[in-house]
């Protein structure tokens, strides 16, 4: 599903050269839910934004669903984030302007979707993070786990093979994030690959899978959760 | 296209959008009834003034010595310049067209104080003043030497005949202008005149009348002490001629002098001298008003880029080509344009109608508006183009690394 291969990442100013990933290789496979742990700075977000074609790499090799991405184009990456990815961010990223329902269109419209299309999908979605009721309301009328759950919503849209999540749960409080927790698990249980950065190994250990991330490598990559969350714990 | 989205996006921030689409609104009703003002003007610009201005000049001379006889020396003179090589005819007369100051009486066609005459410029000619004007008689006939009198300064009375426009012609008969030739009007409330002739147009000595192409022509010289002379030269001549005119004038009688010597040229340049820096004026101000309303613009777009960087790393990574994102910016500037443009439509026809009232100005043309429109989505487009550039540069991490 996805593979990366001895992938470097240098961000270069002025100054200063900063290896946010050196030789990173990581696999993943098909329905895999792999969590992403490591200290503040290590590299994970670097990580992520690479594996959702979001920026480009230095140097290595990186395939997705078989398909060498390094060559594309920007507008062939768009079209692949658009139809195979889907995003999580920690801010929940809703567009405030728009409400629920134009915002989950948003990836919908880029897709070429019908309108009648649209609508299916959106509220077929909203319903099934429990906001369906809600349509017209604006982000800014909601709790921050209903604006996580939108954009799960948003995310899910597109029934896209790939859901990226860069600490889903971090601004919400602990009862709200068990709760997108959940629901991000059910995602995953039925068949999307998810890769999820978050820093409480709680929530890691409900992955399938952990890797954790020590100045830009691969420190450890461990398949029993249960251990890493015994340890952390 | 996602028209609705962005709409409904723009409505929740509108305040920035209504004062640009405002400013398009007045720029717009501006330069609608700016450009209608500057075409009447160059429309007046361009009216003939009936005489063959590329060949004539004129010159004034004024006697002043105790023994100048002035009818002696218009006949002198004349003689001088009609031999003149080089010349095709002179005439003295009052005045030229354009030139600002003359000589209107009030013709009638029933005698009667009581009875409102119609304004006509009069010029005093002889029986060489069609051809030194270059006019063209479309009926009748023209003056003969017989019918030239000469006019002192006191003189009320006013000879038996005239020459009209078919201007003229027109105010007096509107009904029948064709009978005009050979009618008896009235001047000075009932002095008697016949119409021997029309001629096609000539106008008025004030470019700014309403009646300036309403001129008659009486058979007179006048002897009012200062005089002028109007000499038409044979087609590139002109200039050659002037200096000669001036020095033979000045040398033959020392009695007098001259003065003032000008082309029809120069004085058509004058007459409009006014209207020509209204119109330079007016394109000033519509240029100002359009690059104002393009910065306003570019700011008002600039402002909405950055304040949505974070927004628009987000549409990026949910699956916004660049293209999409400069789509986006560009189409919101064409909503708020659109309003813009038919809030200045508007706006433009209600000034217009005012001005209309107020000032006596002609309507706007009707497609000046549309054409405004079009201009005004255009420098709309081309302002927000860089502000939307900018916007497409967003990296898409940026979704992930703003906070
Ligand atoms: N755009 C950038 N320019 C320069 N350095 C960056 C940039 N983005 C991230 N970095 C650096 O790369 C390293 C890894 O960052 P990041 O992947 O965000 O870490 P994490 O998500 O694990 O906290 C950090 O040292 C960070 O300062
Ligand atoms: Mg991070």
């Amino acid at each position: 599903m996805l593979s990366m291969q001895d992938i470097s990442m240098v961000y270069r100013t002025d100054l200063v050269e900063t290896h946010a990933l050196r030789d990173f290789s990581l696999d993943v496979a098909e329905g895999d839910f792999v969590s992403v742990t490591g200290p503040s700075g290590s590299g994970k977000t670097t990580f992520l934004n690479i594996a959702g074609l979001l920026e480009q790499f230095t140097k290595g090799r990186y395939e997705l669903d078989g398909r060498d991405v390094s060559s594309l184009s920007d507008a062939q990456r768009s079209k692949v984030r658009n139809e195979k990815i889907g995003f999580i961010f920690q801010g929940f990223n809703l567009i405030p302007d728009l409400s629920l329902y134009d915002n989950v269109d948003v990836p919908l419209r880029y897709r070429g979707f019908s309108a009648a299309e649209r609508k299916r999908r959106i509220e077929h979605v909203l319903d099934l993070v429990g906001l369906g009721s809600r349509m017209k309301h604006l982000p800014s009328q909601l709790s921050g786990g209903q604006q996580q759950r939108v954009a799960i919503a948003r995310a899910l849209s597109g029934e896209p093979r790939f859901l990226l999540a860069d600490e889903p749960t971090g601004n919400l409080d602990s009862q709200m994030a068990l709760s997108v927790m959940e629901l991000i698990k059910q995602i995953n249980d039925q068949g999307t690959t998810i890769i999820m950065v978050t820093h409480d190994p709680a929530l890691a250990g409900m992955a399938s899978r952990n890797i954790h991330i020590r100045d830009g490598q691969v420190s450890d990559v461990e398949h029993d959760t249960q251990l890493v969350a015994a340890i952390a714990g | 296209m996602e028209l609705g989205p962005i709409w409904r996006a723009m409505m929740r921030n509108k305040t920035g959008a209504i004062l640009i689409a405002l400013q398009i609104a007045v720029t717009m009703a501006i330069m609608v009834n700016a450009i209608s003002i500057m075409q009447e003007r160059s429309r007046m610009m361009a009216r003939p003034s009936g005489v063959d201005e590329a060949n004539i000049f004129y010159i004034s001379s004024v006697g002043f010595a105790e023994d100048f006889n002035e009818r002696v020396a218009i006949e002198e003179d004349l003689n001088m310049l009609r031999s003149l090589p080089g010349v095709v005819d002179a005439i003295q007369t009052n005045s030229v067209p354009l030139s600002d100051g003359g000589w209107s009486m009030g013709l009638q066609t029933e005698p009667g104080a009581e009875i409102q005459g119609t304004g006509v410029a009069i010029y005093f000619v002889d029986e060489h003043g069609m051809e030194t004007f270059g006019l063209e008689l479309l009926a009748g006939e023209d003056f003969s030497p017989g019918d030239v009198g000469w006019r002192e300064r006191s003189d009320t009375e006013w000879p038996d005949k005239g020459i009209i426009t078919r201007a003229m012609a027109e105010a007096l008969y509107p009904d029948d202008p064709d009978s005009a030739l050979g009618s008896t009007v009235y001047i000075n409330d009932d002095e008697p005149l016949t119409i021997t002739g029309i001629m096609k147009q000539m106008q008025a000595p004030w470019n700014g009348w309403s009646g300036v192409e309403r001129v008659m022509l009486v058979p007179q010289h006048t002897l009012f002490g200062a005089t002028r002379y109007v000499v038409r030269a044979e087609p590139g001549r002109r200039d050659e001629l002037m200096p000669q005119v001036e020095q033979i004038l000045a040398d033959s009688n020392k009695g007098r002098i001259v003065r003032n010597m000008r082309t029809m040229e120069e004085t058509r340049e004058r007459s409009y001298r006014s209207d020509g820096s209204m119109i330079k004026m007016l394109t000033f101000v519509i240029a100002l008003l359009t690059l104002v309303t393009a910065l306003g613009i570019v700011g008002l777009a600039s402002f909405s880029v950055s304040r949505r960087t974070k927004q628009i790393g987000t549409r990026r990574a949910l699956g916004a080509s660049r293209s999409a994102i400069l789509r986006y910016f560009m189409t919101e500037n064409l909503l708020i344009s659109i309003v813009g443009v038919l809030a200045g439509g508007a706006l433009a026809v209600g000034l217009n109608m005012w001005m209309v009232d107020a000032f006596d100005l002609t309507r706007l043309g009707w497609y000046l508006v549309p054409v405004a429109m079009v201009l005004l989505l255009l420098v709309g487009q081309i302002a927000v183009l860089g502000p939307a550039r900018r916007a497409a540069s967003v990296p898409p991490a940026v979704a992930t690394r703003t906070v």
